[in-house]
């Protein structure tokens, strides 16, 4: 009986004693995991292409208009929604997630509106609501006029901690 | 300072040690928006839409200022997202490339880790060994820890533990890196050192859940090394301090128990062993803590009660390996497969944040350790992310047949269109806008060299002028009256106010004038520019169209390969999850069975002493 509860105790050691990072997978699992690398590599191929043709037929490099919003430091402001409209016409109204402010605060840029737009110059006004300085309610809006030429047009509704006024500031970035 | 980063210093934290709560930014400004794109998807952990991204970038060569963070990014991504030979062969083609040390340091580190979790431990071994003195301290760390499992997965534990030594880690490495030298040495066989660093380790105070459940794994590691090396005094210390509310607890009592059996103080060790058997759990202490109760009892002289426990054991292990059998039934019969697919997420690559949920699993209360493994957890997330490729290929599917039909709307827009355009092209519109242009500057031209203000009359001016001359004529064959006389002076003078006037606005009318003559010339540059383009395009109209046909035609073609070659690696990957959650199954029953046939032995022999001993019946 003694030595029996001996057994048990000694796999639950080796259990407690696996290293606190370490694990590698099973030789049987390998064959399945080299047929999913090979899928999940042409999906990709194949996921590009598709993007590439989707790009060309609905936003033609003559006419496309990329809008971005990108997020520098984000002390000041606490971002909950971007409202974009372009010639008066609202394009995008967006609702950020806890996780897309975390991967906007650590660097990433979202393209908020792919679009078309005729050569010539339009007028694009951004709202930008959200928390500012002290938890207060806070609701912003930036305007600028683009001129839209031959190539796609790239924009960036840029987010910036001012330190001089502890205040947010709205830029607008024409790339 | 701007705090937009590049993910280099991340990829070794959550892409190769998901898990751990470090990070560390390195602030550095993204000059691509495209790179930023995928940056903000990488950080979200969408690897496909990431590397999508990343490769349609690339493709279009909007990456300029990134090229050479791009590939990193790729190969890391393509190590997240599962794709260990595209990111080896894209690390390897960096070596290559790039002669900075910094990078070769990052790329031997990330080649070590995928042959390590490939089993290649000595090729990981030979690839750590590249890596440079490094001023990094997150990498120094990383190293560290993959260093020590790999020389752990080679036996040499001597080693594994030398290689955690001093290390110059960011906060909150400390720990991990402390557990596993402590860990290392006692697989050694250097109890005492061990003993030393983990007990340390269970002493610091811990802030946060993740620690705390690390110092409760370094007291309980500990507690049965020591139970096991026979000091279960020191051991029950160190069990001990494992917290109640921890995820460790049920071990600890059991080992408690032990602790003070071994001591002889079987009274003791009922307390944490009756309070082990009251839990409804179903982890193997749980179950083991029904046997241990009797036993103690049994030493301790109280055969009646003890044989009692033992029959509450029975029927303990009697229902449990009925349910047990119900859930291998089911398992079998294919209904966990289907209550897996709740990981179906909606997204793909990074880790399952949340198991799929246990509840209305017949096994679930049995798979939480097989669930939480890295086996089961790798083939879940192949089993979801082949359920997003299909999904996001049938997508596609759909999609695909609209943009036929658009190509097909297009051309026949430009069927209908085309001709009128050619005619319009044919009446060279545009060169004759051009000729009339230059007509037209010859003029002012012409006006300013002979300097005649008539050049730039009015057609009403020009007609009244013209009105008067003609007057002038028919006076002048009329006789030489006084009044005819008073007329020609009249005419004269009505002519010599129409010059002046004229003369006047001249300078005015030629600046205008010369103004609309360099005015006109861009606009008809640029008609006859696009003339040109139009022309272009409807020569090349047709190539177009029927280059998209085949471009669709092609797309769709791989598509519908794909789809059913999926659906089989994801029946494969089903089952192969199905025969891992069947293994754990099967070895808890065979548990159940051992510890049921030991009840029976014992309860058996406890009845026998019950029988032999004067007073006492069962």
């Amino acid at each position: 009986m003694y030595s029996l509860f001996r057994g048990s105790l000694a796999a639950l050691l080796l259990w407690s004693w696996l290293p606190a990072m370490a694990e590698t997978p099973a030789p049987e699992a390998v064959g399945v995991q080299e047929d999913v690398q090979s899928l999940k590599q042409q999906v990709l191929e194949l996921n590009r292409d598709l993007f590439l043709l989707e790009e060309e037929l609905l936003f033609p490099t003559n006419t496309q208009v990329s809008v971005f919003v990108s997020l520098d430091v984000g002390e000041f402001f606490q971002l909950d929604s971007v409202q974009l409209k372009i010639d008066g016409k609202e394009v995008a109204d967006y609702l950020y997630t806890p996780r897309e402010l975390d991967a906007l605060a650590r660097g990433g840029v979202q393209r908020l509106h792919i679009g078309n737009l005729r050569n010539g110059e339009h007028e694009l006004v951004a709202f930008f609501t959200g928390k500012g300085p002290k938890g207060r309610d806070y609701r912003r809006g930036a305007t600028t006029t683009i001129t839209k030429g031959l190539g796609p047009k790239y924009v960036e509704l840029r987010i910036v901690d001012q330190t001089r006024n502890y205040q947010p500031e709205f830029a607008v970035k024409e790339w | 300072m701007t705090r937009r980063t590049l993910p280099l210093y991340l990829l070794g934290l959550a892409c190769l040690t998901a898990g751990s709560a470090i990070a560390a930014d390195k602030p550095r400004q993204v000059l691509d928006l495209d790179y930023g794109e995928v940056l903000f998807q990488f950080y979200q952990e969408d690897y496909f839409a990431a590397i999508t991204h990343l490769m349609v970038a690339d493709e279009r060569g909007r990456l300029p200022h990134h090229r050479k963070d791009a590939d990193m990014l790729l190969g890391g991504l393509q190590l997240s997202y599962g794709m260990l030979d595209q990111a080896q062969a894209r690390f390897e083609r960096l070596l290559d490339k790039s002669a900075d040390p910094a990078l070769h340091d990052r790329v031997w580190y990330y080649l070590s880790k995928i042959n390590y979790q490939r089993g290649h431990y000595r090729k990981a071994h030979r690839a750590l060994e590249q890596i440079g003195d490094n001023s990094d301290k997150a990498l120094n760390a990383q190293r560290a820890l993959l260093a020590a499992n790999i020389n752990m997965a080679l036996g040499d534990n001597a080693k594994a533990a030398q290689s955690l030594r001093d290390v110059r880690a960011p906060g909150g490495w400390k720990e991990y890196l402390e557990i596993n030298r402590g860990i290392a040495l006692m697989r050694a066989g250097d109890i005492t050192a061990g003993r030393e660093v983990l007990d340390k380790l269970g002493k610091q105070p811990a802030a946060g859940e993740e620690l705390r459940a690390l110092r409760d794994r370094a007291n309980l590691g500990l507690g049965y090394q020591l139970l096991r090396s026979g000091d279960p005094a020191a051991a029950r210390d160190y069990l001990n301090r494992v917290r109640l509310q921890g995820p460790f607890v049920q071990a600890a009592l059991l080992g408690a128990g032990w602790a003070d059996a071994e001591q002889g103080d079987f009274q003791s060790a009922l307390t944490p062993w009756m309070a082990l058997s009251k839990i409804s759990g179903h982890q193997p202490a749980a179950q083991e803590a029904r046997l241990a109760v009797p036993y103690a009892l049994a030493q301790l002289g109280d055969g009646k009660q003890a044989a009692a426990y033992y029959e509450l054991a029975l029927d303990y292990y009697d229902s449990e390996q009925q349910r047990i059998d119900a859930a291998i039934d089911s398992a079998r019969s294919g209904n966990l497969i289907a209550l897996l697919a709740q990981a179906d997420t909606g997204t793909s690559g990074g880790w399952l944040h949340a198991n799929p949920t246990l509840e209305g699993i017949p096994s679930g209360r049995y798979l939480v350790d097989v669930l939480a493994g890295n086996g089961f957890q790798e083939s879940l997330k192949d089993y979801r992310d082949l359920g997003y490729l299909a999904g996001a290929l049938n997508r596609w599917l759909d999609k695909i047949a609209i943009y036929h039909d658009m190509v097909d709307m297009r051309r026949l827009a430009y069927e209908r269109r085309a001709p009128k355009v050619r005619e319009r092209l044919a009446r060279r519109e545009a060169t004759q806008l051009k000729q009339r242009w230059q007509q037209f500057k010859a003029r002012v031209d012409a006006a300013r060299q002979q300097d005649d203000p008539l050049q730039l009359a009015t057609t009403q001016e020009i007609q009244q002028w013209a009105r008067l001359q003609d007057l002038q004529t028919r006076l002048a064959a009329l006789p030489r009256t006084p009044r005819h006389a008073r007329m020609r002076e009249k005419t004269e003078w009505l002519r010599g106010i129409l010059y002046w006037q004229i003369q006047a606005d001249y300078p005015v009318r030629w600046w205008e004038n010369s103004k609309q003559v360099r005015g006109i010339e861009p606009l008809l540059r640029e008609a006859a520019t696009k003339q040109a383009a139009i022309r272009q395009a409807l020569q090349r109209a047709k190539a177009g169209f029927d280059g998209y046909d085949a471009r669709i035609k092609a797309l769709h073609g791989r598509i519908v390969a794909l789809l059913p070659r999926i659906e089989a690696a994801r029946g494969a990957s089903g089952r192969h999850l199905q025969q891992l959650a069947l293994g754990e199954l099967e070895t808890r029953r065979q548990r159940l069975v051992s510890y049921r046939s030991q009840a029976r032995y014992a309860l058996a022999r406890s009845y026998d002493q019950l029988a032999s001993t004067p007073g006492e019946r069962p």
